[in-house]
């Protein structure tokens, strides 16, 4: 397991002043501690600027932290990086990190080899790693001639090489379109669940966090203000419950009445006529009464659910009220 | 140390497939030495080589002369150019990924500048020892002393690759290397004109170049005869050179993961 407390970075920049150059001091870090359990897919989400680059640096021993704590499996990660970069890999969006002019076959052998993996199950694992990413029958062929797809497979081929325990994934689907997303999403819950590998996502696409994410770190500013489930998060941030109501033959009388009942429970209740129903705002959970007052009442429904709120209004919440 | 082999190799690999991808590239590394001996070949023409007080120098064997000058300068500026290229890997972020691998880091370096030895020199080499048979007339030499200056020169070229990529890797903007060790190296190393003829500063200036010492000392085994004792003070210096490189080496591999892994700057680019 990674357990990171209260990780710190600061940079030392030269900042030019006419002919003379003064340090400064930036905190991209102010304070982040997290964990990530092998089989779970973490979501490090934050806007522009809040430390998930800085962050994934020193979670892949790119970077030393300015302070705090970094263990993974129990292994001091800050005193020992050479026995982290054994059990990690990072996958990073973009046409980067890829030799061009070699061909796919020839990239992962030579990534292969910088982690000392006998050849004969480096040649095995690459095979099996064409087949998972669907290059079979490319290996032969040299990248610069792949699509930008193509090119983001070879990535994911390209950090699974060396079989890791954890991976860091930052932005992987950036530029993509819908059907390769898709399929690096179904990539990401097959070598999390059935791999048991320890996965940090960060994306900017909240869908993809949303639906992989099994808990959520949320930072702003170089600090976690938010950490959670997608449930918990909304659960944290939006206090009011909203349900969509569908009545057949829905009438002004019927929308008056409902509106008088539920003012009578809920002063505070918002409701609103749309195209695709009522839709009801209110301070406690409401399903029990409204199914109950229809019933009462003799409307047929339609639909009633209760409207959970999708991630991307929760960090939208969450980023007004910080 | 299997692992390191395994890096070294690969990086040989990795390097020829990605750099010298075209053969177009052995003609250019080739040419532009070839024309600028041809030049100067022409420019000693002019000059009455009887009065010179180099005692290696003759009007018979300029050519020759001028020759193991230009083969020995292939092995050490063909590396200042790989080391330019080295840098790129910074910008395409596979610079990165290395860094993230557990591997060892002088084998990476050790291996690209291997690669662009060989790749760089070979057409070169086969064309000098082409005309060194021509003009054999010309060749005064001992087999047991060319064996071993040629162990040592390019012991200590990889080196001096390995040292110039080190720096490439400590900075993005160690570019100026290559405006500095370029021409300056051919200019002082004594490539056209002999260290000896040099007025003091720019005697100083040669003691810096490995070059100097690597090309003393195949004029004086080729044209000479001298024998290993004879040249026991050049092998000395270049034993001395290739310590120090090894402990430049690793003291600056040591110190750029350090400060990379403080800064960040293994990605700015």
């Amino acid at each position: 397991m990674i357990i990171a407390e209260h990780l710190q970075k600061t940079y030392s920049v030269k900042v030019g002043k006419g002919l003379k150059t003064e340090k400064q001091q930036i905190r991209a870090v102010k304070d982040i501690s997290l964990q990530i359990e092998k089989g779970n897919i973490v979501g490090l989400l934050g806007i522009n600027g809040a430390g998930k680059t800085t962050t994934i640096k020193m979670l892949t021993t790119l970077l030393a932290p300015t302070a705090g704590i970094y263990t993974m499996d129990s292994i001091d990660a800050i005193k020992y990086p050479k026995e982290v970069k054994k059990r990690i890999n990072m996958i990073a969006g973009g046409e980067r990190m890829i030799y061009w002019r070699l061909t796919a076959f020839e990239n992962l052998w030579y990534f292969g080899q910088l982690y000392n993996i006998p050849n004969n199950i480096l040649k095995k694992r690459i095979e099996e790693l064409f087949d998972l990413v669907g290059l079979k029958g490319k290996e032969n062929v040299p990248v610069e001639t792949f699509s930008k797809g193509m090119k983001q497979r070879l990535q994911i081929a390209r950090g699974l090489v060396n079989d890791p325990e954890y991976l860091f994934l930052d932005e992987p689907t950036i530029g993509l379109d819908a059907v390769v997303s898709k399929e690096l999403r179904q990539h990401v819950k097959y070598l999390a669940k059935q791999q048991n590998k320890g996965i940090l996502l960060t994306s900017h696409y909240m869908g993809e966090i949303e639906e992989l994410c099994d808990y959520i770190y949320l930072l702003n500013d170089g600090i976690l203000i938010e950490k959670g489930t997608v449930k918990e998060l909304a659960n944290k941030t939006f206090h009011r419950k909203n349900y969509l109501l569908n009545i057949y033959n829905t009438t002004n009388d019927i929308l008056d009445t409902l509106v008088t009942i539920l003012k009578s429970i809920d002063p505070s209740v918002i409701i609103r006529q749309e195209n695709d129903g009522v839709h009801i705002n209110s301070k406690d959970s409401m399903s029990l009464e409204l199914s109950r007052i229809c019933t009462v009442k003799g409307w047929y429904i339609k639909e009633l659910y209760e409207q959970e709120p999708c991630l991307e209004d929760t960090i939208l919440q969450i980023s007004k009220e910080v | 140390m299997r692992a390191f082999i395994k890096t070294l190799l690969a990086e040989i690999k990795k390097q020829h497939k990605n750099y010298f991808h075209s053969k177009i590239i052995y003609i250019s590394l080739f040419l532009w030495p070839l024309l600028s001996f041809i030049t100067t070949y022409y420019s000693f023409q002019t000059f009455d080589l009887m009065k010179s007080n180099v005692i290696y120098i003759t009007q018979g064997n300029v050519i020759i002369y001028l020759l193991i000058g230009y083969m020995v300068m292939s092995f050490f500026r063909s590396l200042v150019q790989s080391a330019w290229n080295f840098s790129f890997e910074r910008v395409s972020g596979t610079l990165e990924l290395i860094y993230l691998s557990p591997t060892n880091r002088a084998a990476v370096l050790l291996g690209n500048a291997v690669a662009s030895l060989f790749e760089s020199i070979i057409v070169m080499l086969v064309f000098s020892v082409f005309m060194l048979i021509l003009k054999k007339e010309e060749i005064n030499a001992n087999v047991i002393p060319c064996v071993v200056l040629f162990l040592i020169i390019m012991v200590m070229a990889s080196l001096w690759g390995m040292f110039l990529n080190s720096i490439f890797l400590f900075s993005r903007d160690s570019g100026f290397l290559f405006t500095i060790l370029e021409e300056p190296m051919e200019i002082f190393s004594g490539v056209k004109v002999p260290t000896e003829l040099f007025p003091v500063w720019a005697k100083v200036l040669s003691v810096i170049f490995p070059l100097t010492y690597a090309i003393e000392g195949t004029r004086r085994v080729l044209l000479l005869g001298s024998s290993l004792y004879d040249i026991r003070n050049l092998i000395f210096i270049s034993l001395i050179i290739i310590s120090i490189l090894i402990s430049s080496i690793m003291i600056i591999i040591n110190k750029v993961e350090k400060h990379t892994r403080m800064t960040g700057n293994l990605t700015l680019f």
